[in-house]
């Protein structure tokens, strides 16, 4: 329980010291900022969190998102900026003295400790009486679901259970804030779905703030109540799920959240009398009311775009001058719903399309091969300056 | 085509089992060599080296009792010296070498991967190449005793424990001394609370091999020592020697068989440990 600020929070590698850490290896791929004094991992990094808020920071491997979180806990030392637990200076506070607990991709647990030990480990080293040391260590244990485990070693237990140890571990302490790093990315497919569920279930029955990190937007969207979006080094968004769903700053947020991804045109943005409309493919769409006012209150003027279309927001067939025309290149079954590529525009559209709707109109199904018509509303498109940056913005 | 292979294959393994077979023979050897005559009578041991010990060739346990009784120092004073020194030797180069290759393999800097390369280097220098000036170097530090000989037994193990030690806590993931670290442990506390106990597996096969090495050493004792004061078992059994230069064999076997004996049986008493210790660095768990 409590809030946490991060203000202007800087990290650099010097030059001269090999970054060496597994996790993001990345370093050489992604463009980080190089300065005099070196590699900028996390640059400017401002975010308030509330009390028992749910923070998730997600982005692709080696955009910083672990060195922020290891930052928090200690393990990492700031460069510059200010750290503050429940208003209290951190940026030179051991670890241990922080009063925060973490939870590790490779669960971490103490090999030669028994799941019991495991667990208690913390509270004996805080010096907490046995009976109460014995009290949280069952408590914990109930409500994950590992008191028969309690006295196996960790080597004897399957990936999910080690790391619902290491969220025991975690929790036992009562900490003010819960450090997860990439918690769940060790577990197979069907075990992390349901580990999801359960940390979601946790969170209402632990009072503490969470921060996350994630390279995966499903347990970003899922778990979080704001999200952080993070490239290279660099916050991209902050927001609800639905707020960088919706309106994403950037084209990098958009591609980043949704599956699949957002299709991009390029297209040009013209104001006739004060109204916005987008020019694709000689049609004209025109933008919702809401758009409109964004983009006036922003003073935009009309100019080359890159538009924006999220799969799930294009409809399939029917008639009249606005509809795009393409052909079906491959078609995804995905159960409830059927992924379509279409070669149209002189490229490659995805199209997301609920099997129920598929069924209600074409019986048959879809062919490879076959024409169809697409089109989309004034109201789901996003508006990209040619530099990346949401127009609406 | 697939047969032909497959027998190929077959002769080739068995004709490397016999090749193995024999290597393995001239190993034994010796020391079986070792263990029939300290049973036989002194002047067979020459003649009929590898006669099993029968007839009038049985010495029964005379030789034992001669070889401990010979001369003025008493045996078990040699036994417990030689105790001493490897007990002490080894729990010193266990807990220091460790501790210094803890931090040499995390901390990365500069001063630690010279003090590694020095420690890889003293590996190759051999011994008798520092005797004379270590010997003078002991007696003016005081460390010609058994209690403070087990320091310059630390300085020459340090090398190989270090090597073997740095490699082993380099295959630790290093998250579960920053959970160390979270939950509340300092250095000190994060090296013999957590450390310590992972590193079990390559602190008994460490442990084997200096103890084999500090309880067969024959130069160092006998160079650092006072010899009429202070005599291991090797040097024991260098005194067997007669003053005309006889030496009586039997005897001499059977003391070499019984300062073999404590080291075979704390070797079949680790044995499983060693195999657990490989095993737990082949497989991620």
């Amino acid at each position: 329980m409590a809030e946490v600020s991060l203000r202007h929070i800087k990290k650099i590698y010097p030059n001269t010291e090999k970054k060496k850490k597994k996790d993001e290896p990345a370093h050489r791929t992604t463009h980080l900022k190089v300065t005099a004094e070196g590699i900028v991992a996390v640059d400017d990094f401002n975010l308030e969190i509330k009390d028992r808020e749910f923070i998730v920071l997600v982005g692709p491997s080696g955009c910083g998102k672990s060195t922020t979180l290891r930052m928090v806990a200690g393990l990492e030392e700031i460069s510059g900026g200010e750290l503050l637990i429940d208003g209290k200076l951190m940026n030179d506070v051991a670890p241990k003295d922080r009063d925060i607990a973490m939870v590790f991709q490779s669960y971490a647990l103490y090999p030669h400790m028994t799941v019991r030990e495991n667990m208690a480990f913390p509270l004996k080293l805080k010096k907490v009486p046995q009976a109460e040391i014995d009290k949280k260590v069952n408590e914990a244990a109930e409500i994950l679901g590992i008191t028969e485990y309690l006295e196996r070693k960790p080597k004897a237990l399957s990936g999910g259970q080690r790391q619902r140890v290491a969220i025991g571990r975690a929790i036992v302490r009562e900490p003010k804030v819960l450090l997860m790093d990439e918690p769940l990315s060790n577990l197979d497919a069907k075990l992390r779905n349901q580990m999801r569920a359960e940390i979601i279930k946790l969170r209402q029955r632990i009072n503490t703030t969470f921060l996350y990190v994630t390279h995966d937007q499903t347990e970003a969207m899922t778990l979080g109540d704001r999200i952080v979006i993070m490239k290279d080094g660099e916050v991209q968004q902050i927001g609800t799920p639905q707020e960088v769903f919706d309106h994403p700053s950037n084209l990098f947020v958009s591609g980043f959240i949704g599956v699949p991804q957002m299709n991009y045109f390029d297209a040009k943005l013209v104001k006739t009398d004060g109204k916005y409309a987008v020019e694709l493919d000689g049609k004209t769409i025109e933008l919702s009311p809401e758009k409109q006012e964004r983009l006036a209150a922003n003073n935009v003027e009309a100019q080359d775009i890159t538009l924006g279309v999220r799969p799930e927001h294009i409809a399939l067939f029917g008639e009249g001058s606005q509809m795009f025309h393409g052909k079906v290149d491959v078609s995804e079954m995905m159960g409830s719903s059927v992924h379509l590529h279409l070669q149209s525009l002189g490229q490659d559209v995805i199209v997301i399309v609920p099997t129920m709707d598929l069924q209600g109109i074409h019986h048959d199904g879809i062919s490879i091969g076959q024409e169809i018509a697409f089109t989309f509303g004034g109201n789901v498109v996003h508006v990209f300056a040619k530099d990346g940056k949401n127009l609406e913005f | 085509m697939e047969k032909n292979t497959l027998s190929a294959e077959n002769r080739r393994k068995s004709i490397l089992s016999a090749v193995l077979g024999v290597i393995c023979i001239i190993y034994v050897l010796p020391v079986v060599a070792v263990v029939i005559n300290s049973f036989k009578v002194n002047t067979f041991v020459k003649t009929n080296t590898f006669d099993l010990p029968r007839g009038e060739m049985w010495a029964g346990f005379t030789n034992f009792i001669k070889g401990m009784t010979f001369g003025n120092y008493p045996f078990w004073k040699s036994a417990m010296y030689s105790a001493l020194i490897t007990v002490l030797s080894t729990a010193l180069i266990l807990l220091f070498t460790s501790m210094a290759a803890w931090y040499i393999a995390r901390v990365n800097s500069k001063f630690c991967k010279l003090v590694y390369y020095l420690c890889v280097f003293s590996m190759v220098v051999p011994f008798q190449m520092v005797m004379f000036t270590l010997s003078k170097t002991a007696d003016k530090l005081h460390l010609n005793t058994p209690w403070t000989i087990p320091i310059v037994y630390l300085g020459f193990g340090a090398g190989l424990a270090i090597f073997m030690f740095v490699g082993f806590v380099k295959s630790i993931p290093i998250e579960i001394e920053e959970a160390a670290s979270i939950d509340g442990c300092g250095p000190l506390r994060t090296y013999f609370s957590v450390v310590f106990p992972m590193l079990r597996p390559t602190m008994i096969s460490v442990g084997i091999l200096e103890i084999m090495w500090v309880w067969n050493d024959y130069l160092l004792p006998v160079l650092v020592l006072d010899i009429n004061e202070y005599r291991t078992i090797p040097i024991h059994i260098q005194y067997l020697k007669g003053s005309y230069g006889t030496v009586d064999l039997g005897a001499t076997m059977a003391l070499i068989l019984m300062s073999i004996i404590p080291v075979i049986i704390f070797y079949l008493a680790c044995q499983k440990y060693i195999i657990k210790g490989v095993a737990a660095g082949a497989v991620k768990g």
